[in-house]
């Protein structure tokens, strides 16, 4: 099926940009970077015949506007959060918006498209939890760590996410979790090092930190600034060091407090 | 070394699981993660870490950027769970940990060396990135 373009009356400029905005709004909470942002809104609103416009993203906002020398002209002023990430609304997004740009898609489908991409549940808790705990065994095991350490890392690994969790869902600040965060996996491992296992305690505090280092931010950050999105770049960087040094911090505080407990093994 | 291979192609499948990546491409994520921690601990012995991670993220990146061309999906999909285990998350544990055991030279040590891979890893991306879009439409048409 292919969108006749010249279908469209003036009105339907606010229905459009809507429409594209709401895509990019999509986009950018779930971890999309600008550059991408811009282009699939900038696509959208010309797939559908709309030439005059511009659009203008950051990390946490979205400015669009349409037609603005005529008399349908509009405009929209969106402020997106930052959030978690989520990569396969990211992958179903990119699908809708190669459609849309072939021409394979109307209006309302769109609408309905992107609804369905939008309502793409997150993966279940208990599989999280699972594949967390498996993944900060394998980071355990692969920076060095023993078996042993790696099966601690399971478990902590498990309660962690479960923990972050309970977190997200109670609204803490960003920084109260991954301080909590790194705080309660170290007091694990110390505390599994005092109860005479022969675990690396180093080790498996690092696998089990990895779901909060700011891998993504770090990269998302990078690539904003290659494509010459400074501003969001340094919004981006600002945001994995910050996280970077709650975890340092969380970290920090265990060990100091564990210095104070009377009997406590001495670390090396 | 197969080991190391499996077991960090397992890590990144479990935390492609965890940020909600598609199904269908999930086992990509974690062959892009694989193949940059293996290419990184090949390479770590002869060159350093830094060097190493620059090289590895390289790699990533272009591998990434295949697997995007021919699956038609974004870059970031791949490239943002591939990176996992090349982020200097030891790097950051043991800089803070000198830090509160006041052992400033090793404090300085380690955390100028985490600061070099953060940005060996930027660096890596950047001139992954920098290589022309139309010579990955070749794996696109290949896997039509």
């Amino acid at each position: 099926m292919s969108v006749n373009i010249e279908n469209f009356s003036h009105s339907d400029t606010k229905e459009i940009l809507t429409l594209a905005v709401e895509v990019g709004d999509t986009l950018l909470r779930n971890g999309g970077e600008i550059y991408r942002v811009e282009d699939t809104i900038l696509h959208i609103l010309n797939a559908y015949g709309i030439e005059h416009c511009d659009v203008y993203v950051l990390s946490n906002g979205i400015f669009a506007s349409a037609n603005e020398d005529r008399e349908d002209g509009c405009s929209i002023v969106r402020h997106v959060p930052l959030g978690g990430v989520h990569l396969g609304k990211i992958a179903a997004i990119n699908q809708l918006s190669r459609e849309i740009v072939a021409n394979k898609c109307t209006l309302t489908d769109a609408w309905e498209r992107l609804n369905a991409c939008k309502a793409l549940p997150p993966t279940k808790t208990w599989i999280r939890s699972i594949f967390c705990g498996i993944g900060c065994a394998c980071f355990a095991y692969i920076f060095g760590g023993t078996l042993i350490d790696a099966i601690s890392a399971l478990f902590l690994g498990m309660l962690l996410e479960c923990m972050l969790l309970y977190m997200s869902k109670r609204k803490s600040s960003k920084f109260i979790t991954n301080i909590i965060g790194s705080a309660f996996v170290t007091a694990g491992s110390l505390l599994l090092l005092n109860l005479g296992f022969p675990v690396m305690q180093d080790k498996i505090v690092i696998g089990d930190i990895m779901p909060l280092v700011p891998g993504i931010a770090l990269t998302t950050s990078i690539r904003d600034l290659f494509n010459g999105d400074y501003l969001s770049g340094a919004i981006h960087l600002m945001d994995a060091l910050l996280t970077a040094m709650c975890i340092a911090v969380g970290v920090g505080t265990v060990i100091i407090l564990y210095r104070y407990i009377p009997g406590g093994v001495i670390l090396q | 070394m197969i080991i190391q291979f499996l077991v960090s192609m397992l890590a990144c499948l479990s935390f492609a699981i965890l940020f909600c990546a598609p199904r269908n491409q999930c086992i990509y994520c974690a062959l892009t993660g694989a193949a940059g921690w293996l290419s990184y601990l090949l390479l770590e012995p002869a060159a350093g870490a830094v060097a190493a991670s620059l090289l590895a993220t390289f790699l990533l990146t272009i591998l990434s950027r295949i697997f995007a061309a021919a699956r038609k999906n974004p870059v970031t999909l791949y490239l943002v769970i591939g990176i996992f285990p090349l982020v200097p998350g030891a790097g950051i544990y043991y800089t803070s940990y000198y830090f509160i055991m006041n052992d400033m030279t090793r404090f300085a040590v380690k955390g100028m060396e985490t600061f070099k891979i953060a940005g060996a890893i930027a660096l890596g991306i950047i001139f992954a990135l920098a290589i022309p879009q139309s010579l990955f439409h070749i794996f696109q048409r290949a896997h039509k």
